[in-house]
């Protein structure tokens, strides 16, 4: 898993390493079982504050994506794929919800942002990987 | 536990000059803490009265449980500290430095100061006055960390190196966190002090305007461009406490933090706006409105335990 943080990003680091960690569990890079690397390293890796990793790993802990295996380290859960996906689809939402607001805000009829998404879609749809 | 260091309401008066004006703040330990201003603001000297380098004009200060200006020794040797410009002794090799140093700590400085030399890749039989700037900074640095200090101090550290030796600065700091020591950083580096502080304290003209956790911070702030519908620039009430407003042509931009939530969508679609854009800004834009926002917002917030 790389996990890449921009400081000067508005959204806390913490939170950047915790959507990156459900990103990569959701998109399958990261799978039930596997470690996630220490506090000190990815710490070191990112020159990051470790109370900032820390941080970010007690809230996935929290969230059941992590947990503790016996003293090596913290290990994805089985339940993580789930819950991760639905945050994804969660985190979709809202910025869909914002390139709406900002749509209908610059004076777009309902009916013409609903053709240009439809437009969009089906620029992107055959070319998705059928898997 | 004790405080890594503390200020209780201290004062300090250069003649006629207010250097530092009522600063009241701490720090638990194991914290990375920033502290932020422009030049002249007051960081050096609340760092040189926290080592009592320098005595407040009123006020109480004190470092890992020690008064500063009465322990002033204890703590410079407890602590270690990289001022903005090392004073070094140019005609000593990199070597001699930490062998003479090493005469004032316990044993165990030297061995461990040439694990740093090593580790920064100074030549260690090269002479002081012959390093680049780069080089004398590291130097600067295994001085101050080879008694391994409770509470390292850095002034301005890395202003005028180059990346890679920035890095390096950083990746100390980042190591000497996660051991659980504190770190004190002054610094103008902002993107920075983005990626390492817990917590950051902002200095405008000796007052202490802003001292919070970072994340926290960022969490609360946001910035707001609202297009107003007609000429009249009048802004209805802003649901939270403004930092900063800037008005140009008929669009307001202003750093709010605590938006209330429940009256944002009120305000929204208030009658004189025609649309209302919210972006997290970086730090460094936060501290920009800090420095040219109307003085003392508000008091400083209390600090939450980490």
């Amino acid at each position: 898993m790389f996990v890449h943080v921009d400081p000067s990003n508005g959204i806390a680091i913490y939170d950047q390493i915790v959507r990156q960690v459900k990103f990569a569990v959701a998109s399958d890079a990261l799978k039930p079982g596997n470690l996630v690397p220490s506090v000190r390293e990815l710490a070191r890796d990112l020159t990051v504050n470790p109370n900032t990793v820390a941080r970010a790993y007690r809230e996935l802990q929290a969230d059941n994506v992590l947990q503790p295996l016996r003293g090596t380290g913290l290990e994805i859960t089985a339940s993580a794929p789930k819950k991760c996906l639905a945050d994804r689809a969660a985190l979709i939402r809202s910025r869909l919800r914002s390139v709406l607001a900002e749509a209908r805000q610059s004076g777009l009829a309902a009916d013409e942002i609903r053709n240009l998404t439809e437009e969009e879609l089906a620029r992107i749809e055959p070319q998705r990987d059928p898997s | 536990m004790t405080a890594a260091f503390s200020l209780q309401n201290v004062t300090k008066r250069y003649r006629d000059q207010l250097a530092l004006d009522d600063v009241t703040c701490s720090c638990e330990p194991g914290v990375v803490f920033a502290l932020l201003g422009e030049n002249g603001a007051g960081k050096t000297t609340a760092i040189k009265i926290l080592l009592g380098l320098v005595d407040p004009t009123a006020g109480e200060s004190s470092v890992l449980g020690l008064d500063s200006r009465r322990d002033s020794l204890e703590i410079r040797h407890r602590v270690g500290y990289v001022p903005d410009q090392p004073a070094l002794y140019e005609w000593m090799t990199v070597d001699e430095l930490g062998w003479f140093v090493g005469g004032f700590y316990p044993p165990g400085y030297q061995r461990h100061y040439n694990e740093l030399v090593e580790h920064f890749e100074l030549p260690p039989g090269r002479r002081i006055k012959e390093l680049s700037r780069g080089m004398r900074a590291k130097v600067s640095l295994s001085v101050a960390m080879a008694h391994r200090p409770q509470l390292l101090i850095l002034d301005e550290p890395t202003s005028g190196l180059d990346p890679m030796v920035r890095r390096e600065f950083l990746e100390s700091m980042v190591d000497i966190a996660a051991q659980g020591r504190t770190v004190i950083l002054a610094s103008h580096q902002i993107a920075e002090v983005e990626r390492v502080a817990d917590i950051v304290a902002i200095l405008r003209h000796g007052k202490l305007v802003l001292l919070e956790r970072l994340d926290a911070l960022k969490d609360h702030v946001c910035e707001m461009t609202v297009t107003l519908r007609n000429g009249v620039p009048d802004l209805p009430n802003v649901p939270g406490t403004v930092l900063h407003r800037e008005l140009k042509g008929r669009q307001w931009r202003l750093l709010v933090r605590n938006i209330d939530e429940s009256q944002f969508d009120g305000f929204r679609v208030a009658e004189n706006i025609r649309s209302v854009e919210v972006r997290r800004p970086s730090l460094e834009e936060i501290f920009v409105g800090y420095m040219k926002g109307e003085p003392a917002p508000e008091a400083p917030h209390e600090l939450p335990t980490l």
